[in-house]
């Protein structure tokens, strides 16, 4: 059996090689195309069209609005269920990741207790999330969406401006990540907006308004708006979170530090 | 009619306080500590971890027999301990101090930091007990 499995993968990896050769870059290889982001044409001027969103940015969680969930059939029941259970428990955990190392992406990534930074380049964003050394890429040189996209912590993000306001829209993201609160989590086809702006008042203030549109999780789309705190005298700072894990989750999604009595 | 309205209300602020946990909690869940009750520990380090995702000092402890026991200091991320001020030589190895911390649930000897007294006597306060502090001395004036 595993001498046959063995020749399958040999035959398997010897097609795939020809294929590339014969035919240019196979599947996996993306699309092929060149979009304006990694082109051979570019001009770093478009960069000082934009507004300044330098330094980190820190979520100010007392200033969250949004309007409230209204959840669909076993995902409402399960919501209810596990918030019954902490009520009832408060040393009960509501199991959300098989790993508290797991990285939570997208949307979560985005208002964690850390510092976000943008990283402006021509045609694309990069945002880096401190927490979990998260990183997720926005592209701004007008490709499309990919079709029928692997399933990602991040999704696939398409972004355009709007004067100074960074619109992004995000699709193909994994099924069961955190949704807005702990308790809810997206279905297989959540669609994510963002409208990115520096408060008109303060520059030193970030808004970022969600829209959660999610035909499977979400009776209608569900709004979430979160305000940032500028401090341009941090730089992010490194969290490898496999460094020192000693909160395993066990059988139960109950997480018990390990100690060294 | 009534009872719709009531669970609605429920629901919402179920979603607040879980909206002000999510801001909490970056890595896990902060459910295996009694947050109501606060311990104090007398003791001497046996080791420092200045690591993410968070920092942890481990202190041997007396007990009633005079046997050690050692007990776990979990903190937050050597990140947020940084920017704070709490450095890596902050508490040492050797040291005598004082913490005071939230336990956890299932009786282990640990649990969440809260304040400790260094061997100088200065206190160094988590945020949530430094705002207490700053809450009961203003309250005394």
């Amino acid at each position: 059996m595993t001498h046959i499995r063995r020749y399958s993968f040999r035959v398997f990896s010897l097609s795939v090689l020809g294929m590339a050769l014969l035919q240019g870059p196979p599947a996996w290889a993306q699309d092929g195309v060149v979009y304006p982001a990694n082109g051979p044409e570019v001009s770093y001027a478009e960069l000082d069209k934009l507004p300044d969103w330098r330094g980190i940015w820190q979520p100010t969680f007392g200033r969250v609005t949004g309007d409230q969930p209204r959840l669909k059939g076993r995902y409402r029941e399960f919501y209810e269920a596990e918030r019954a259970k902490v009520a009832a428990d408060p040393s009960y955990e509501i199991p959300e990741r098989g790993s508290n190392c797991l990285a939570p992406g997208m949307p979560a990534m985005m208002t964690m207790p850390y510092s976000l930074e943008f990283l402006f380049t021509p045609g694309k964003i990069v945002i880096n999330q401190e927490a979990h050394m998260q990183v997720r890429r926005i592209f701004t040189d007008g490709r499309p969406f990919p079709e029928d996209p692997d399933p990602n912590f991040f999704g696939y993000s398409i972004g355009h401006w709007e004067g100074e306001t960074l619109v992004v829209e995000t699709i193909g993201t994994r099924e069961g990540q955190r949704l807005g609160v702990l308790g809810i989590t997206n279905g297989p086809n959540l669609k994510i907006t963002e409208r990115i702006y520096l408060d008109p008042n303060n520059p030193d203030l970030l808004h970022l308004d969600f829209s959660y549109e999610d035909p499977d999780v979400l009776e209608a789309p569900w709004h979430q708006n979160h305000t940032f705190r500028r401090d341009r005298t941090w730089d992010i700072l490194e969290y490898i979170c496999d460094e020192n894990d000693r909160h395993p989750i066990g059988e139960d999604g109950q997480t018990r530090a390990v100690l060294n009595e | 009619m009534k009872n719709r309205a009531l669970s609605a209300a429920v629901v919402l602020l179920l979603l607040l306080l879980s909206s002000l946990s999510a801001a909490v909690f970056a890595h896990h869940s902060f459910a295996m500590f009694d947050q109501s009750r606060k311990v104090s520990i007398k003791g001497v380090v046996t080791d420092v971890q200045w690591t993410n995702p968070h920092v942890w000092i481990e202190v041997d402890v007396p007990d009633a027999d005079g046997e050690n026991v050692r007990w776990a200091i979990e903190f937050t991320s050597r990140v947020h301990l940084t920017r704070r001020g709490f450095t890596r030589t902050t508490v040492n190895v050797g040291d005598e101090v004082t913490f005071v911390l939230s336990p956890y649930q299932d009786g282990r000897p640990g649990g969440r930091f809260w304040t400790v007294t260094l061997p100088t006597g200065e206190i160094i306060r988590d945020p949530g007990a430094q705002r207490e502090y700053e809450q009961a001395q203003a309250a005394a004036q």
